[in-house]
């Protein structure tokens, strides 16, 4: 296993961390600290868990949403990492669900009408190939939507249905799905959301293809979801990275895989790199070394 | 409708909507701090084959060229690095990097810093492993940052091409002084070319603007190239790897085009002018280097004074997407 402290000790007096030891406390890795953190039965990460928590709940919007970091205002994807640490953690229903609604009601931003005329009239001039119609969740406000916060936006919405009846949640997830579907390579995986730009087939990402995977795990059956697996296997012959590793983990036992192997990976990896002082990568590696797989479960 | 007529109708549209887009801009659009443009810019072609260690002794004699203030200074080479290319086309050769951080070692800088914010790419650690570039840190010492976690402080728009309020901006670069654009010869996709201006992209964090950074999209891609680097108002200067470019399909899935050089200049605008006159591209009617060009840097040629070897020696017909062929100058 590898050791808690490098993550406690990088924990800032406010109660955040930031993306290395002595950054700025960002939510996406505040939230992930917390997780993987709250999922350790020592007395160090309970006391620092509980530290992320207040961090989380003090900075939440008025409205339900949070903002990357305390130096930037805008509430933003970062959200739906922040959602599923309270409602993992028991920083009060309210706050998850505000922040679920908050998610709810964003809306990506669509192609100007030049743009949906050139979609719908004569899609092969089109640039990019995607169906603009399926509402996924942007990155940012007033952008398209991406595949990465898209998963999240899915994974969140997934823990936090059951307290949103009547909100359109279900639907929601439904409609992300079929864009991260739509999103899909070629022959299987995803990269940051093209899957073909003039005509060229993009290839997809190790780390965002287990993140898809685990938003779509419902439909592990699918031929989809199948074929994108083998893609990831076989990224993972190349890619050794902390990140990829981490994700995979936390994808693959979701899928029932045995994943004994990667887990050694996981921990060669940081004994040769320490993941390069990259806190949301020991963060997701000690969540995915603690079976953290559940916390992305419904 | 059948197909013909459609994808007639599609071209008209594009046709239509940029002739829109791309209308004049007379009004002057920048703040008067943000002027950097001199009566006169250097620009010198230094010969350069191989990567190789060799690459130390021409980095070495770009800099004495141009005599800049470097001791005890904290300098940042930011190299355009993409994802994992096999091919080794995509990104800022890692030799050149190495070869960069011993270079402004040798003439004094305290501190050298490399530092990237891909576009597409969230993990580091497999960009850096796969590209070859971790080995070249360690073996170097050097620090990395990834500028799309960084830090970041608010800070005024110098010029007003896109509706940004602000940019957000790592503090590793604000706190520099002196920033190093180390791009790759290409074309692209959406720009026409990338260099060295087009490469302060990766100095926008993703943290804030996402992966890709699409709010720079719906702004403009010419607008946010000029904001951008009228925003960044740090001491810069260029090295662009032209040993092998990039042509066709950039900045992905282009070709390889040997050009044999590196490009330095410490008026990116005249950099950017000059390469693209080495691709066979005329620089003003790249619309992001035309406006640059009003108030950033020096385009017009007699107004860039070639050192080193000459544009026409090292000249190479870069093949271009069909969308960009007007900008051949000699085509």
């Amino acid at each position: 296993m590898i050791s808690l402290a490098p993550l406690i000790t990088s924990q800032n007096r406010d109660g955040g961390w930031g993306s290395q030891p002595g950054r700025v406390s960002s939510t996406e890795i505040t939230a992930l600290a917390t997780l993987a953190l709250g999922r350790l039965d020592t007395p160090d990460a309970r006391l620092s868990a509980a530290d992320g928590v207040r961090w989380l709940s003090d900075r939440q919007h008025d409205d339900g949403g949070w903002p990357v970091s305390a130096r930037v205002s805008d509430a933003t994807w970062a959200t739906s990492l922040a959602v599923l640490a309270l409602d993992a953690l028991g920083g009060g229903p309210d706050a998850a669900v505000r922040g679920a609604r908050w998610l709810l009601r964003r809306t990506p931003r669509r192609p100007g009408f030049a743009m949906s005329l050139l979609n719908r009239l004569a899609p092969e001039a089109a640039s990019v190939r995607l169906n603009w119609d399926l509402k996924g969740w942007p990155w940012v406000e007033e952008c398209a939507a991406f595949v990465e916060p898209t998963c999240y936006a899915v994974l969140a919405l997934k823990r936090l249905r059951r307290h949103l009846p009547g909100a359109g949640a279900t639907e929601r997830i439904h409609e992300a799905e079929g864009m991260v579907y739509d999103r899909m390579c070629v022959d299987g995986g995803w990269n940051y959301g093209n899957s073909v730009v003039l005509g060229a087939q993009l290839a997809p990402y190790a780390d965002v293809t287990a993140i898809a995977l685990l938003a779509l795990a419902e439909h592990r059956a699918r031929d989809a979801n199948q074929r994108s697996l083998r893609v990831l296997r076989a990224m993972l012959d190349r890619v050794d990275s902390g990140l990829a590793l981490a994700w995979s983990v936390l994808c693959l036992s979701a899928y029932g895989e045995d994943v004994t192997p990667l887990r050694a990976r996981l921990l060669a990896g940081y004994a040769r790199t320490a993941f390069l002082g990259e806190t949301k990568v020991l963060a997701l590696a000690l969540l995915a070394l603690s079976g953290g797989a559940e916390t992305f479960q419904t | 409708m059948n197909p013909g007529r459609r994808a007639f109708l599609g071209r008209a549209l594009v046709a239509g909507t940029a002739s829109a887009l791309y209308g004049c801009t007379d009004a002057r659009r920048w703040e008067r701090e943000a002027v950097r443009q001199t009566p006169r810019s250097r620009v010198a072609i230094l010969p350069a084959s191989t990567y190789d260690e060799s690459l130390v002794d021409v980095v070495l004699r770009g800099l004495q060229l141009f005599r800049l203030p470097l001791v005890g200074k904290r300098v940042v080479l930011k190299p355009n690095l993409v994802e994992h290319d096999p091919n080794g086309l995509v990104n800022t050769h890692p030799a050149l990097v190495a070869a960069a951080i011993e270079a402004f070692r040798r003439v004094g800088a305290q501190q050298v810093i490399v530092a990237e914010g891909p576009g597409h790419y969230r993990d580091t650690e497999d960009l850096l492993t796969a590209t070859g570039l971790h080995a070249i840190l360690r073996e170097h010492r050097t620090r990395y940052v990834d500028l799309n976690n960084d830090d970041v402080r608010a800070v005024r728009m110098g010029s007003h091409y896109t509706t940004l309020q602000r940019l957000y901006l790592p503090e590793t670069l604000l706190d520099a002084d002196l920033l190093v654009s180390m791009p790759k010869l290409k074309t692209h996709h959406w720009a026409g070319v990338t260099l060295a201006l087009k490469n302060m992209f990766g100095c926008i964090p993703g943290a804030i603007y996402g992966w890709p950074k699409n709010v720079l999209h719906w702004a403009g891609i010419h607008e946010s190239i000029v904001d951008i680097n009228s925003t960044l108002q740090i001491p810069r200067f260029a090295i662009v790897d032209a040993i092998v470019g990039m042509e066709g399909n950039g900045p992905i899935q282009g070709e390889a085009r040997r050009c044999g050089a590196l490009v330095f200049g410490d008026d990116l605008v005249a950099v950017d002018a000059t390469a693209a006159r080495l691709m066979t591209v005329d620089p003003r009617r790249i619309r992001y280097l035309a406006e640059a060009g009003r108030f950033l840097g020096n385009v017009a040629e007699e107004r860039v004074e070639q050192i080193g070897d000459t544009i026409d020696r090292l000249r190479q017909d870069f093949r271009v997407l069909p969308q960009f062929q007007p900008l051949k100058s000699f085509a």
